[in-house]
């Protein structure tokens, strides 16, 4: 069961609209990469994993990141509040507008909307963190690109906090797979699925 | 059925009501008698949470005693388990 926290991890006030920096941010809510892949990941992957240390990371990295969902959505909701049709014209946001208004929709900056192939769960604890850590840093790169792209401080500041929580939950998810890894035949982790085979 | 189970049935039929309650009150915010419906449960709800968390550990990690000598937020059976319910 979840509670919600009427305060966003990290703040999110966004003094200038700008729909076409929207149009990429909004891929971290739903892209390949994003903050709802990721913890409909975790989440789904507690279910097969063995080991108590390991659940508990799931669980509260993949809570974060449902934090992390409403802190995308916020900076998408402040870029996009009282822009004008020429704006949304001039700045290539029609294609999304013409769709959703200027609500919050689940898809990647290319347009796609949010695919289910981007939480992976596999039912073998290596192979489903081995998939987190790949993850954690996909969405790095991600939110370093959304850097190269963004010059306004008042996105670049969540942006970079988001960033460096990414680099945190790799070292995390880093540490768990050891710990499955100590568990394990130390000749060949592989002999056996500690979620399947007794 | 264990003590840890009967504990947990008191916080989840208060915690429940809580939740059902605030579903009402969120289109009826002035709705006196449904706030202090709220309330009663609100108040049945910490004590038993208290008394839970004192003997089996935390529900939620802000409920870690400060007593506490290890991060028992961990330690299984996981809501999921059938072990727990």
């Amino acid at each position: 069961m979840w509670a919600y926290e009427k305060k966003l991890q990290y703040p999110v006030k966004i003094s200038n609209p700008n729909p076409a920096m929207a149009k990429v941010i909004i891929t971290q809510l739903g892209g390949p990469d994003g903050e709802l892949g990721a913890s409909l990941r975790y989440l789904s992957q507690r279910y097969s994993m063995p080991y108590d240390a390991v659940k508990g990371i799931l669980t509260d990295v993949a809570t974060e990141e449902l934090g992390h969902m409403e802190m995308i959505s916020a900076i998408v909701y402040q870029l996009t509040r009282g822009i004008s049709i020429d704006e949304i014209k001039k700045s290539g946001f029609d294609s999304y507008f013409v769709d959703h208004t200027t609500g919050i929709y689940t898809i990647a900056a290319s347009g796609v909307p949010f695919d289910a192939n981007a939480f992976a769960s596999k039912g073998d604890p290596i192979t489903d963190l081995t998939e987190d850590l790949a993850a954690e840093q996909k969405a790095r790169t991600t939110y370093d690109n959304i850097l190269r792209l963004a010059d306004d401080p008042d996105v670049l500041d969540p942006i970079k906090f988001l960033r460096e929580r990414e680099i945190v939950h790799f070292q995390r998810f880093g540490e768990a797979l050891r710990l499955v890894q100590d568990q394990l035949d130390s000749k060949n982790f592989y002999a056996f699925n500690p979620a399947f085979d007794k | 059925m264990n003590d840890r189970h009967m504990q947990e049935k008191i916080i989840r039929a208060a915690k429940f009501a809580m939740n059902d309650a605030a579903l009402f009150l969120d289109t009826h915010p002035y709705d006196i008698k449904a706030l202090e419906y709220f309330k009663k449960y609100q108040k049945i709800t910490a004590d038993a949470t208290a008394e839970y968390t004192a003997k089996f550990g935390p529900i939620t990690m802000d409920a870690l005693p400060q007593s506490a000598k290890s991060w028992t937020w961990i330690d299984g059976p996981w809501p999921w388990e059938k072990e727990a319910n």
